[in-house]
């Protein structure tokens, strides 16, 4: 069944006013269409430059499309006020690259989990559903009180993480969520990711420009070049035949050792 | 459509600003509450009685009679027309008057901005010869800074008993010879001087610490050549501070004018101010008012002109202001001054400072150690009263200065005009506006320094605000459900409470002495209060028979002045580099190489 659909999706971001000739816009997405299934795991790769975030951003309902639709379960999604999006929210969250600066210095752990819980009206008991989510990312009660700037790069992801499983979302968006990490960490947070998906279905959308982290997550990915998806396939097959030569380029660049999973 | 509408918000909120000025100004004679008919009666015409008819008679003449709205109209199309208004007391038309006042003020303001030029350079001089010579260059000596930020009507008052009543080199009073305008040029100049002089040495140091010196003095350009190109590079950073320090200079010159009677501009409006002639008072205002916005619209223009296009194109850094570096004896000024202070109050606090029990001018002695004022009160009494109201006032100042900045902070954009409209307004200007409303109270005073003293708070909270906005913990919020309303109290004003809570606190001594130079001017507290301002105000004509009881009252703002200086710079060293590089940067182990890089250059730049 489909969980998202993109539809000829276009964005452009205004320049600031040079002197007193206007500039014209940044074009970043040209006009992009996809699906993503329930529970499906997908990559996005591509050059820095290339759309990845933008493309997030109109995901998150962030930035205004200039063209285009998104629809959730065939529910149409537009940027608007918080409490118009509280649905599209429970149902859709995202993990940032930067865990430690994305919580907010002066809240616990509990209290960011916690959070999304109270603003987006979930029906729970935030502290237990708050202290459930931490437990399924591997961080025990200890971390309750613990604040941000207690926490090691990993253990911050981790917490990122349950932060936006905490309203059982059926899609993750995430964008570079292991590019800050040291080795041990990223395994660690790729597995703890997968095996969420695993167990309660969740979909996961995952941004990078390593393929072989996508190639350790998903089965599909989607390469993205100048505001355009210009290869749409499952990993193994990119791997073994890129048919788009930034596809190739982004090969090159990865470590090998990964690409075998 | 949004997007557009969003682009034009800073020039909607300027104009709305500049417009609501403007009805401010046109309805003074209305808000005052004071019947226009009845003041010109008694000026004019002192012998007839206020009959009714006699009033609506004179109401019918100036176009009263119509109502106020109309009469704004009449007033705005009279403006353009170049008719301003007659003067209530003399008849006599106020534009011509107004403008040959105007032409001695910028005579006198074009004097005092060369002695500030003169006397920057002279401070700036030291720094760039080092550095031609390829030495290491320092920041600014504090000491000059301390003394020059004294206000100009304290300066003043201080040259007039050394330069005229000692050394007797100089005129006392009056306009017209070459002799008359040394004294107040040098009044009115060196405080801005000295601070210019400061800003221009640190940016001259911070910029002999960029590398493309070295790439020229290798390549073989002469000294005159990098002399050039540093101040080409160095001037563009301090445009915005010459242009508050101009400003400044207008409302100082309000207070010089008044010391050494210069029939100027200034004058000219503190007459119309104490005989409420309310339409010389509204030209007067208007005309301060242009001023200061030109001289800001000038100053901005040339900055765009020295940084050429690479300004507009945002690609060229502007070099950072160095702060002066910390040094422990730093920290002795202020103490020394409050223990200065709190001893002051303490001696006087018990005596009498209203009866007039000695001597008229009675000399200093043992049981009167700073001597009698003109009235027989004791000056030490007087003094230390003085100190604690000012003070008081100022701390309710600054507590209004703070929540009104804060809350107009957080809304920037929309609030842009009126942050710059208030920046460009002198607490002199804003105290006439008061004054011809209500007329000359410490209450009026209080409110006109709390309606300027909070912009630099606004600016301040803003630019924090858009830093905090920045943050990725902020950025996040919707996407967890945060509202824009929740978000404040969440991370924004955590973020910036502190900050700008520690900027208001330094800024109390300035308002002090804002306080202290409308009692001075006749614009705040009245009569027999014991407000150090108004204190200077009634010795000065006693300062050929008295000149201590002058010196007493400068000495005091003196020392208020050195405790606000010697505390702006103690925090800038201390908050801002230590403490943020400290914090932000130590408690991760990734960041040691880094912070090896930081703290060496930290240390190089302090020369420890
Ligand atoms: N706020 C913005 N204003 C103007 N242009 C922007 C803005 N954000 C992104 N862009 C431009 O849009 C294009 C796509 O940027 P985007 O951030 O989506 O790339 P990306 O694929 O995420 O790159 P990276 O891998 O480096 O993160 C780029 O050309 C970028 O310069
Ligand atoms: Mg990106």
């Amino acid at each position: 069944m489909t969980l998202l659909s993109v539809r000829d999706l276009s964005l452009s971001y205004p320049l600031p006013r040079r002197s007193w000739r206007r500039s014209a816009p940044v074009r970043a997405l040209h006009g992009l269409s996809f699906e993503m299934g329930e529970g499906e795991r997908v990559g996005l790769v591509g050059m820095s430059g290339s759309g990845k975030s933008s493309l997030l951003r109109c995901l998150l309902a962030m930035e205004p499309a200039a063209t285009g639709q998104v629809l959730l379960r065939g529910r149409p999604v537009a940027a608007g006020s918080v409490a118009a999006l509280r649905w599209y929210r429970r149902a859709v969250q995202y993990v940032p690259q930067d865990p430690i600066a994305s919580l907010e210095p002066r809240m616990t752990v509990a209290q960011s989990v916690a959070e999304p819980l109270l603003r987006l009206r979930v029906d729970c008991d935030p502290m237990r559903r708050a202290e459930e989510a931490l437990e399924s990312v591997g961080l025990d009660h200890r971390f309750l009180r613990r604040r941000p700037d207690e926490l090691s790069g990993g253990q911050a992801q981790r917490v990122a993480i349950a932060r936006a499983i905490a309203t059982r979302p059926s899609l993750l968006l995430t964008d570079e969520p292991v590019s800050g990490l040291d080795m041990t960490s990223r395994v660690q947070v790729v597995e703890v990711l997968r095996h969420l998906s695993e167990v309660h279905g969740t979909a996961i959308l995952m941004v990078s420009h390593d393929i072989s982290v996508v190639a350790g997550l998903c089965r599909r990915a989607m390469v993205m070049d100048g505001g355009r998806i210009v290869e749409d396939r499952p990993v193994a097959a990119m791997l073994r035949d890129p048919h788009h030569p930034h596809t190739s380029e982004l090969l090159n660049a990865a470590p090998p050792m990964t690409a075998a999973a | 459509m949004i997007r557009t509408l969003d682009r034009l918000i800073p020039a909607l909120s300027r104009g709305v600003t500049l417009a609501a000025v403007m009805v401010l100004i046109a309805m003074l004679p209305w808000i005052s509450g004071r019947d226009p008919a009845l003041s010109i009666l008694r000026a004019r015409m002192g012998d007839q009685d206020a009959t009714p008819e006699a009033l609506a008679a004179i109401r019918d003449k100036l176009g009263l009679a119509a109502g106020p709205v109309q009469h704004m109209r009449d007033w705005i199309t009279g403006l353009l027309q170049g008719d301003w208004g007659t003067s209530w007391i003399s008849g006599a038309p106020v534009l011509a008057g107004t403008l040959k006042a105007l032409l001695v003020s910028l005579t006198l303001m074009s004097a005092a901005f060369g002695v500030a030029v003169v006397a920057a350079i002279l401070l700036a001089w030291p720094t760039m010869r080092r550095g031609l010579r390829g030495r290491d260059t320092h920041s600014a000596g504090a000491v000059a800074a301390i003394l020059t930020a004294m206000p100009e009507f304290t300066l003043s008052a201080l040259f007039l008993v050394v330069f005229s009543v000692w050394l007797a080199w100089f005129p006392p009073y009056g306009w017209g010879s070459a002799g008359h305008i040394v004294l107040p040029a040098l009044a009115l100049g060196l405080p801005g001087g000295g601070l210019l002089g400061r800003l221009l040495t640190n940016a001259i140091a911070a910029t002999f610490h960029e590398r493309w010196i070295a790439t020229w003095a290798v390549a073989g350009f002469t000294r005159g050549q990098i002399a050039r190109a540093v101040l080409r590079r160095s001037l563009p950073a301090l445009m915005p501070q010459i242009g508050m320090i101009v400003v400044a200079m207008t409302g100082g010159a309000i207070a010089v004018e008044q010391v050494f009677s210069i029939p100027g501009l200034g004058r000219a409006v503190l007459g119309a101010a104490s005989a409420q002639d309310l339409p010389a008072l509204q030209a007067g205002i208007l005309i301060l008012l242009v001023n200061a916005l030109a001289i800001g619209v000038t100053v901005n223009l040339i900055r765009v002109g020295l940084l050429g296009r690479a300004l507009q194109m945002r690609a060229l850094p502007v070099p950072q202001i160095a702060s002066p570096p910390p040094s422990g004896r730093l920290w002795l000024v202020p103490v020394v001054v409050l223990i200065l202070l709190a001893a002051l109050v303490m001696a006087g606090l018990p005596r009498d400072a209203y009866s007039s029990q000695f001597i008229r001018l009675q000399p200093p002695g043992l049981a009167l150690p700073l001597g009698a004022d003109g009235l027989g009160r004791d000056v030490l009494a007087r003094i230390a009263h003085g100190a604690v109201s000012t003070i008081g006032m100022a701390a309710f100042v600054t507590l209004i200065s703070l929540v009104v900045g804060l809350g107009i902070g957080l809304m920037p954009r929309i609030a842009i005009g009126l942050i710059e409209v208030t920046k460009a307004t002198p607490p002199t200007i804003a105290a006439l506006i008061v004054v011809a409303a209500m007329g000359p109270s410490a209450l009026g005073a209080v409110i006109a320094v709390s309606a300027v003293a909070w912009a630099p708070l606004a600016a301040h909270t803003a630019a924090l605000v858009s830093e905090a906005r920045a943050q990725p913990h902020v950025r996040i919020a919707p996407i967890l459900g945060v509202g824009p309303l929740r978000l404040i109290p969440r991370s924004i004003l955590p973020a910036v409470f502190g900050p700008v809570l520690r900027h208001a606190m330094l800024r109390l001594p300035g308002n002090a002495l804002a306080l202290a130079g409308l009692g001075f001017l006749g614009l705040g507290a009245r009569p027999p209060a014991p407000e150090w301002g108004l204190i200077l105000a009634d010795a000065l004509p006693y300062v050929e028979r008295a000149p201590l009881s002058v010196l007493t009252p400068v000495a005091a703002l003196a020392l208020m002045s050195v405790l606000g200086v010697s505390l702006a710079s103690l925090s800038r060293c201390h908050f801002s580099i230590s403490l943020h590089i400290w914090k932000k940067y130590m408690k991760n182990p990734d960041n040691i190489a880094f912070n090896f890089n930081v703290l060496s250059r930290v240390c190089k730049r302090f020369g420890s």
